[in-house]
């Protein structure tokens, strides 16, 4: 019972972020767009744009900060693994958990600073500093959101370590690498 | 030291270590701690040490850093009145009439106010000199702005697009080679001793006569927290600290915009033709109707500009 | 309060701790100095978090990430890419190594395109590293020929650190682009000599013939020289919108994007899958670079504020060394500090404590700033801890540990060392081309 409770709340944890990751990658050719035009504006029609510049700084903000769990799901984030690799199963998992805490306490600081800075810029309505002048709150509770979808992530991960640590088994089958292919070819 | 000092401040400036201007601020933190015998400890953070020059005006706002030297368009959309405080297109460049508007006439009152809504305390402002353009084409007469794409960010790209020209959005690292390859035919710079640090005139060697403000006024500003906790004769002190300091920008920048236009002059840097009568006007012109369209971006910004009317 | 070099003992030992659990580099990174910076400081040291994510985020420089990496998985991707190499292969094929001594020509050409480390290396890494695996190439080649080409993107125009050098020392960018041309020369010619001379030595580094095009058609080999040459083409018009003033070296990055899904039209190769999966692949490489740098920043921004760059100051200071000496040292507290901070800062810090030490000496300002760039490059890819390092293992497929980059890296290390000596003892090497064009 618990364990299915367990694989409910991981493979719940672990569509969520799936589909926020893949969503979020919409945003490169948008991103692409957005200075092509730009480019094109300025130099075709010598009418430089306004918006160009900040749409894209905030487009690129999005796609890396939104991106980070999907990340982490996908062990993709770097790390030295020189001692990693050379230990047993069972205390990878443990150093899992160990840096899975620190990492989570950097979010959590993150989740607080950006809370504040948010409320700061809906109390005084802060704005890019360019002409467009377009509003920063969003850019807060977007990296509020970044941050709770790690701190789920790790948490999701740290469930299939301990049960891992306990059982010796693991509580989902193992991911094939690259489990989507181009498909639609 | 030896003997832990009473308050111990962080002080953030704009220009990176060894530059002329990051000296400046430099001593004024050292006077800091020497007039108050040691009981106030200053460390000076210069450029790209731990703030970001966008960031400090935050910084000194949450505390991280204790004292602040900012500069206001780069905080436009956070503190919409430091844009009239630095100085709106069209602006005086005479130092006495700056002072009288600052001291006498309630510039200083009302960005008191402004400062101390977001947790900050307005001190001594100062003042720099004033804001030019760059072009790599000479102008003969204001009718050459039109159709140029000028980098000039915030109120100063409202400005040449009155002028008929394009301002562009251009990150400062970029400027040199975005004027080098032509992406750009001009760029404004925060004073002339910044074109010259930026080698902008390799790349563009006209300048033109007219400034696009008279002068620069910036601002030293504290934290609310940190300044509540000195006592009255330190107060006293620090405030003591950046009138020296004001009066030392004052003397010592105008030595080096005349050694900066020197420096550029020897690489090649012209002037573009004097501007006649009429382009005057249409320069003057072209800034006027900013200041009714700032006035509206907050309370602030409105009290000032009416100030500035009253004139 | 703390003093400034036990601080930094500690941090260190931190980053080896979390860096021997396997953390994550960019949080480790960001929880070390948050967790650190409190019992040092207190919870005010949290404000810097804003601001560093602000900077960071909203940094226009650092969006030639996105788009050369997207330009190169979509060059990948659709088989325009491999064309390329495919072409290159047909023509001079028969060369051991030859594969790979193309590769340092396309890694040049986005030297010339990108201003920032990142940008160099991810690029490159997208669009060259496959084909050599894919033809039995020597891992440890593959791997340290995309890092030392993929370097080349600071010491070949434009580059932005050089700019920054400029600016903080008040010398000529000009100058500066002309006095790189002859190291970058140097290092190309470095990097093709060790290729040929180590393929020579053994052979099993760099197979020939086991390519596809050893049993094409007449027909699929024009094919293939008519995808190589558009591809080339492609890189050629990037370059162009650059110098011609059209695009900024990092809006340039765009049009390449553009370009490539109008090739991939072109030739028919333009499938719905193959461009999401580019999308996705790019923003996993995008986000994964970025919390690095988001990580990475944080710390450095926490170690100047306690004061880091007073070390260095007082650390050069009444040293009693002969001149070069003095040079040489601080060759060495900048590979030091590449140990954990970031080219970037690098510069804006030792630029403006340096640079008036050396003219003071009687050196060249401009040599100077070259023999720092050189210096950089090595330092950000020296192990244990470089973002290079990160870089190319984010872009490496997946069973490439650590270990086999740090291997993998080191004999091309040596090389730029090598560079770097050569530019230091032999100063005139630097200084000629620039004191030539544009007078001393
Ligand atoms: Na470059
Ligand atoms: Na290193």
């Amino acid at each position: 019972m618990v364990k299915k409770l367990i694989i409910f709340y991981c493979t719940g944890i672990d569509r969520l972020i799936s589909f926020i990751g893949k969503s979020i990658s919409l945003l490169m050719p948008c991103l692409a767009l957005v200075i092509a035009y730009e480019v094109c504006s300025r130099y075709v029609f010598n009418q430089p744009t306004i918006w160009a510049y900040d749409t894209s700084l905030f487009f690129s903000a999005y796609l890396a900060a939104l991106g980070g769990a999907y990340a982490y799901q996908k062990n993709a984030h770097i790390n030295v693994d020189i001692l990693y690799l050379a230990v047993s199963n069972k205390t990878k998992r443990v150093f899992n958990i160990l840096t899975g805490v620190l990492a989570a306490f950097f979010m959590l600081i993150l989740i607080l600073m950006a809370r504040e800075k948010f409320a700061e810029a809906v109390k005084f309505d802060y704005r890019k500093m360019s002409n467009w002048a377009p509003p920063t709150h969003h850019f807060w509770m977007m990296l509020i959101v970044a941050a709770v979808l790690i701190i789920l992530q790790i948490s999701s991960n740290m469930m299939k370590d301990i049960f891992y640590i306990f059982t010796g088994q693991d509580l989902l089958p193992e991911p094939e690498i690259d489990t989507e292919q181009e498909d639609d070819q | 030291s030896a003997y832990a000092a009473e308050h111990n401040w962080r002080f953030a400036n704009l220009y990176t270590r060894g530059t002329a201007f990051g000296d400046v601020y430099g001593s004024m933190a050292e006077n800091i701690e020497t007039m108050s015998g040691g009981r106030i400890k200053v460390k000076m953070m210069y450029a790209g040490e731990g703030v970001d020059t966008r960031g400090i005006l935050g910084g000194v706002k949450s505390g991280l850093i204790t004292m602040g030297a900012h500069f206001q368009p780069m905080n436009a959309g956070e503190l919409p009145a430091g844009i009239v405080e630095v100085g709106l297109p069209g602006g005086t460049a005479d130092v006495g009439e700056l002072s009288v508007l600052f001291h006498e006439k309630g510039f200083n009152e009302v960005l008191t106010r402004a400062y101390a809504e977001q947790g900050m305390v307005y001190l001594n402002p100062y003042i720099q000199p004033p804001v030019y353009l760059l072009t790599k084409k000479p102008i003969n007469s204001v009718e050459d702005f039109k159709g140029l794409k000028l980098r000039a960010p915030g109120a100063y790209g409202k400005f040449v697009r009155n002028l008929g020209a394009s301002p562009v959005s251009m990150t400062w690292s970029e400027i040199y080679t975005g004027l080098a390859t032509g992406v750009i035919d001009g760029s404004i710079g925060s004073n002339l001793i910044d074109h010259r640090d930026g080698n902008h005139a390799e790349v563009a060697k006209y300048m033109y006569r007219l400034p696009l403000a008279g002068a620069q006024v910036l601002p030293v500003v504290v934290n609310k927290k940190a300044w509540d906790k000195l006592p009255d004769d330190l107060k006293a002190i620090v405030k003591a600290a950046t009138a020296v300091h004001a009066r030392d920008q004052m003397t010592k920048s105008r030595l080096w915009e005349s050694q900066a236009i020197a420096d550029m002059e020897a690489k090649g840097m012209k002037w573009s033709p004097e501007p006649s009568e009429a382009d005057k006007a249409a320069w003057a012109k072209a800034g006027e109707n900013l200041w009714g369209e700032y006035a509206k971006s907050d309370k602030f910004s409105a009290e000032l500009v009416e100030i500035l009317k009253k004139q | 309060m703390m003093g400034i070099e036990l601080l930094t003992g500690i941090l260190l030992l931190c980053i080896l701790v979390s860096f021997a659990l396997g953390a994550p580099v960019g949080f480790a990174l960001g929880g070390i100095a948050m967790a650190v910076g409190y019992f040092t400081w207190g919870d005010g040291i949290f404000q810097i978090v804003p601001n560093t994510f602000e900077s960071v985020l909203f940094s226009f420089i650092l969006l030639s990430i996105p788009l050369y990496i997207y330009m190169g998985q979509l060059l990948t991707r659709s088989g325009i890419g491999d064309a390329m190499f495919n072409a290159s292969q047909l023509v001079i094929g028969k060369l051991r190594g030859s594969l790979a001594i193309s590769v340092i020509g396309v890694c040049s050409m986005i030297g010339a395109m990108v201003g920032i480390i990142g940008a160099g290396i991810m690029t490159s890494g997208s669009i060259a590293l496959k084909p050599m695996l894919d033809r039995g190439y020597d891992k440890k080649l593959a791997l340290g020929v995309i890092m030392a080409g993929g370097g080349l993107g600071i010491l070949i125009p434009p580059s932005v650190p050089m700019i920054m050098f400029a600016a903080s020392t008040q010398n000529s960018v000009g100058k500066m682009f002309v006095a790189a041309l002859f190291p970058a020369l140097l290092a190309i010619i470095f990097l093709v000599s060790y290729i040929i001379i180590s393929c020579k030595l053994n052979p099993e580094r760099a197979p020939l013939g086991t390519g596809a095009e050893a049993k094409m058609t007449p027909k699929e080999k024009a094919r293939t020289l008519r995808d190589g040459f558009m591809s080339v083409f492609l890189i050629f018009a990037v370059l162009g919108s650059i110098i011609s003033g059209i695009a900024t070296p990092t809006e340039s990055g765009a049009i390449g994007v553009v370009g490539a899904v109008i090739l991939a039209f072109f030739f028919k190769r333009f499938r719905l899958g193959m461009f999401r999966m580019a999308g996705m692949e790019t923003a996993m490489l995008v986000s994964v670079a970025m919390w690095i740098i988001l990580g990475a920043t944080l710390f450095s921004n926490f170690h100047l504020m306690m004061g880091v760059q007073d070390m260095i100051a007082s650390f050069t200071q009444d040293l009693g060394l002969p001149p070069l000496g003095v040079v040489i040292l601080m060759q060495l507290v900048m590979l030091a500090l590449g140990f954990i901070i970031d080219e970037f800062i690098i510069v804006l810090m030792c630029a403006p404590l340096f640079t008036p030490i050396v003219v003071d000496l009687g050196f060249d300002p401009i040599w100077f700033g070259i023999l720092m760039i050189l210096n950089i490059e090595i330092a950000v890819q020296t192990p244990p801890y470089g973002f290079a390092l990160f870089y190319l293992k984010g872009i490496a497929p997946p069973g490439v540990t650590m270990l086999d980059i740090y291997k993998s890296v080191t004999p091309f290390i040596l090389l730029k060392l090598c560079v770097l000596i050569i530019c230091m003892l032999f100063p005139e090497l630097v200084m000629w081309l620039p004191n030539k064009v544009m007078g001393p």
